[in-house]
């Protein structure tokens, strides 16, 4: 495996403010890598570091094994999307991807050649002659696209690229931007606050979180298995439910937690040392939990009927929210009093820094 | 009927909004320029009426000498103040632009200044400073030239002179308008340049200036027709000396109208410089306009 963007160590500070406390991610050749995280947490930060946009204050980055830290941003082989296009209002479509390459020195015939490329890769063709203000946003996307992959870098940039889009655009964009990358080949690293649009378009997500790293893996790894409560709750729609709990027992490879609200125990898969007394906190998501009698105790306040699937409401006696999820459901079920249960394989347990207990 | 009432009510609303706007309108504009025109068909003393002479005023004002001095010093003075005003104006925006936070609010503050100065006072300013025997610039063009200059009395530094003048007051409305547009070119589009590979040189040239083009064409079109109406900064430095260099179009109708008493003639020399800029600065705004276009 050879690394396309290995970062060593990377911190920045505006002024007296940390905003990446010392990142190393290394992020395979051809690999598509989302930097995912709430807003503010510095995703946008440390792209543009990469994109050379923003100096860094410590560390080092490198490209296709090359360092690149000092290097101007047209030096090293990276583009870079943006999220509000960032086109060249002046200019035509055309002559907006031509950009790079009339600065560069290019031949005519090769520009023409490689924007047409580039056009049809992107369908743009019938719009060349137009300028950014007469296309549609969805359009002026692609064209920012295009814009980056006449230059052909060895590196794809994308912040946000589909923030501003409706919501029907976006799947469709989604489905593009991964077909995009299967043809072209080429490392891409995509920043969103968007869980789905990366567990959807990603082969490792980093998740960060006020310029940590939190956890780096495969969406499904993230999703089974998250080191801690952030990552657990960060990643699924619905999020995971979170269950303040009391250690009550355990031994053979389960411990026994009695939750602080409704005093419902449950048997959670756990290896380590479990102390009776100790406050863990319970991971379990919506589509893991089963109805019974003999469950936490819980009311239905609202059900979301999507037909083949459905999301049950429920509140717990303090009245905190619950999420199960629900296949084929067809009873009516609001005010009924339910039980809330799960299996201990699928149970997740997080001491009260939030970090994963195994 | 109760949209027709509907529609009524609306149009009296409207007219109710305009009225104060357009009575004001025909009252100090419409109504004087009509008079004008009318004033320079006749022999009118500058109050009182006078007799009809038809086209005389006209024909006269072609076979004046001074008119054609002025006309040519109009020229000439847009000559010297327009484009290096709007360069000037420029390079300060750009350079006001990379600072920051206070700084750029005093540095901007500073150039702006002379701006809100009256006419007599910055006459004043330069005369002093110009003064052949305690100017401090006086120096300046000694070393320069090798000798002092009475600048005002000598018919080749005249109009530079005056031009300078008018660029060091009037200059700070243009840096402004310069850098309201700078600020409204988004900072993301130099970003991608960069990446795209372009030198400091080529952001300007590619990405700057043609979104600046309406901003530029703006102050270049607002720079003609005020400098065409040039009046005040002559009539209290020179007035119009020495041998008529720096006589303008607004100064001979000041002399033919308050001095001649003659304001039959003076409104046709008044009406000429109207028209000279209605038609000059309406087509300049249009050419500027369709090379921005294109
Ligand atoms: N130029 C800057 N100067 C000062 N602080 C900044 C600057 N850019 C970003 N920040 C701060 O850095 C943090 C991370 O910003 P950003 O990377 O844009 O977050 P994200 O893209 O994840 O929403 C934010 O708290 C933001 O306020
Ligand atoms: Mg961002």
């Amino acid at each position: 495996m050879t690394t396309g963007v290995s970062l060593k160590n990377v911190r920045k500070s505006f002024g007296s403010v940390d905003v990446i406390h010392d990142v190393s991610i290394d992020i395979p050749k051809g690999d598509f890598a989302v930097f995912v995280g709430p807003s503010g947490c510095g995703k946008s930060t440390l792209l543009r570091m990469i994109a050379g946009l923003e100096d860094t204050s410590g560390g080092r980055i490198e490209i296709d094994g090359k360092d690149v830290t000092e290097e101007e941003p047209a030096d090293r082989g990276v583009a870079m999307v943006f999220q509000n296009y960032a086109l060249y209002p002046h200019l035509t479509v055309f002559d907006n991807m031509a950009f790079s390459l009339r600065l560069a020195g290019a031949k005519k015939d090769v520009i023409r050649e490689k924007v047409a490329e580039a056009a049809r890769i992107l369908q743009l063709t019938d719009h060349l002659a137009k300028r950014p203000a007469n296309l549609s946003g969805g359009q002026r996307q692609r064209v920012a696209i295009g814009r980056a992959i006449v230059r052909q870098p060895s590196v794809f940039l994308f912040d946000e690229p589909l923030s501003n889009l409706d919501a029907e655009l976006r799947v469709q964009m989604r489905l593009e931007l991964a077909r995009l990358h299967r043809e072209l080949g080429a490392t891409m690293i995509y920043v969103t606050h968007d869980q789905v649009e990366a567990m959807t378009l990603a082969n490792d997500i980093f998740v960060l979180r006020d310029g940590w790293v939190q956890q780096a893996g495969t969406p499904l790894t993230l999703y089974d298995d998250p080191d801690n409560r952030f990552v657990g709750g960060f990643i699924g729609s619905p999020a995971m439910n979170f269950f303040e709990a009391e250690v009550t027992g355990g031994g053979d490879g389960v411990m026994q937690a009695r939750t602080r609200i409704g005093q419902h125990t449950f048997t959670a898969r756990h290896t380590g040392a479990a102390p009776e007394g100790r406050t863990v906190t319970l991971g379990i998501r919506p589509e893991h939990i089963a109805l019974a009698e003999d469950g936490l105790r819980a009311k239905v306040d609202m059900v979301e009927q999507l037909g083949g699937v459905s999301y049950l409401h429920v509140k717990l006696e303090d009245g905190s929210n619950v999420v199960v999820e629900r296949h084929g459901l067809r009873e009516a079920l609001e005010g009924h009093t339910v039980g809330l249960t799960a299996e201990p394989d699928d149970i997740l347990v997080f001491d009260p820094e939030g970090r994963r207990l195994r | 009927m109760a949209t027709k009432n509907k529609t009524l009510r609306r149009n009296l609303i409207a007219l109710s909004l305009i009225a104060p706007f357009t009575l004001t309108f025909l009252l100090v504009f419409a109504w004087p320029t009509y008079k004008v025109i009318q004033l320079s068909f006749t022999d009118a003393p500058l109050i009182g009426a006078g007799e009809w002479v038809g086209l005389d005023n006209y024909r006269d004002l072609l076979g004046d000498r001074l008119f054609w001095i002025a006309l040519k010093n109009n020229g000439y003075f847009l000559l010297l103040t327009i484009i290096p005003t709007t360069a000037i104006a420029l390079a300060i925006a750009l350079a006001v632009n990379r600072l920051k936070g206070w700084v750029q609010a005093l540095i901007l503050a500073v150039f702006f200044l002379p701006y809100i100065l009256p006419v007599s006072v910055v006459t004043l300013i330069w005369a002093w400073m110009l003064d052949f025997q305690f100017g401090i610039l006086q120096p300046v063009i000694e070393f320069f030239v090798g000798e002092r200059v009475a600048v005002f009395r000598d018919p080749y530094w005249v109009m530079p002179m005056i031009a300078v003048v008018t660029i060091w007051w009037t200059n700070g409305f243009n840096v402004l308008l310069f850098l309201a547009g700078l600020r409204n070119i988004p900072q993301e589009l130099y970003e991608a340049a960069a990446l795209d590979g372009a030198t400091p040189r080529q952001k300007f040239l590619r990405v700057t200036w043609p979104l600046l083009w309406p901003v530029t064409a703006l102050v270049l079109t607002l720079q003609l027709i005020l400098q065409l109406k040039l009046f005040d900064q002559v009539y209290l430095l020179s007035q119009g000396g020495p041998f008529n260099t720096s006589q303008v179009l607004l100064l001979l109708v000041y002399r033919e109208a308050f001095q001649q008493n003659d304001g039959g003639y003076a409104s046709a020399v008044a009406l000429v410089l109207f028209v000279i800029i209605m038609v000059v600065s309406i087509l300049q705004f249009q050419l500027l306009r369709i090379r921005g276009k294109r």
